[in-house]
């Protein structure tokens, strides 16, 4: 078994639905709501604490969230596009996760904060496309990308 | 049904406030390397490779602007948290024209050179 904690996990969260039915008083549909929520909501905490201590030890390794490949498969230093969209996705998640619980609702979300979000992704991606279109050329040519090339300089 | 509600309460924040500190403190303790951040590649024929790297002004203002945003942004989500606050439009396109701007000398960099 490659994942026995993620078996595990929803084994105790089948496990907490069955608990949760036959202890819970009220009619059968009260019932399998409830359950099915607290099967999901444990599931849900499992899985992401599970990821989340593996991303805490090492066992997922992130240490390349922000670099970019070189031509030739070497580490090209940090990129801009990503470390600009990581900031901008988890400012607006923070805030969003914040509104939600201050307010007990889901917030609507401006256009402009979607603009803001798109504005992000498309500096990121055409960042990464002009970097392609750049290695591209040269490994037609004489070969040796940007990112390969220099020390470092990602997207 | 309070009680779930309290629990989805507690779960997100452990979750999401968990996903955030161990980013900032691989981010901190260098674990998430920024290194050559501000740093471009250009077209430089003198180099074996083709290409150098150098100190980039439009990463330095892309970054400056980012910040800026970002944290205009969360101000004024903390001083009025009942709901997402909308965000002005010359804002964004300040934004915008940030991006622009480092997009524009990437591709002059990496075109033509200096």
């Amino acid at each position: 078994m490659k994942n026995p904690e993620f078996v595990l996990s929803t084994i105790l969260a089948v496990g907490t639905a069955f608990v949760i039915a036959i202890w819970v008083h009220g009619d059968a549909l009260t019932k399998v709501k409830l359950a099915i929520a607290y099967a999901g909501l444990v599931m849900l905490f499992l899985f992401g604490f599970l990821i989340l201590a593996g991303i805490a030890s090492g066992k997922i390794d992130i240490s390349q969230l922000l670099e970019e490949k070189g031509s030739d498969g070497t580490n090209g230093g940090a990129s801009m596009g990503r470390f600009q969209l990581l900031i901008f996705t988890f400012v607006i998640g923070l805030s969003f996760f914040y509104v939600v619980l201050c307010k007990c609702d889901m917030p609507q979300i401006p256009t402009n904060v979607l603009a803001l979000l798109g504005v992000s992704a498309t500096t990121y991606g055409v960042g990464k496309g002009i970097q392609a279109t750049t290695q591209n050329k040269d490994n037609g040519g004489a070969g040796g990308g940007p990112a390969g090339g220099g020390a470092g300089g990602g997207i | 049904m309070r009680f779930l509600m309290t629990l989805a309460y507690w779960e997100g924040a452990i979750l999401f406030g968990g996903l955030f500190c161990v980013v900032l403190w691989k981010l901190l303790t260098g674990a998430i390397s920024l290194s050559y951040l501000l740093d471009g590649d250009f077209r430089d024929p003198d180099s074996p490779t083709g290409f150098s790297t150098t100190a980039s002004p439009g990463r330095t203002q892309a970054l400056m602007v980012t910040l800026l945003v970002a944290g205009y942004y969360l101000l004024q989500v903390i001083h009025n948290p009942k709901e997402l606050p909308p965000l002005s439009l010359w804002l964004v396109g300040v934004l915008g024209g940030s991006h622009a701007l480092y997009l524009t000398e990437k591709v002059q960099t990496l075109s033509s050179g200096r």
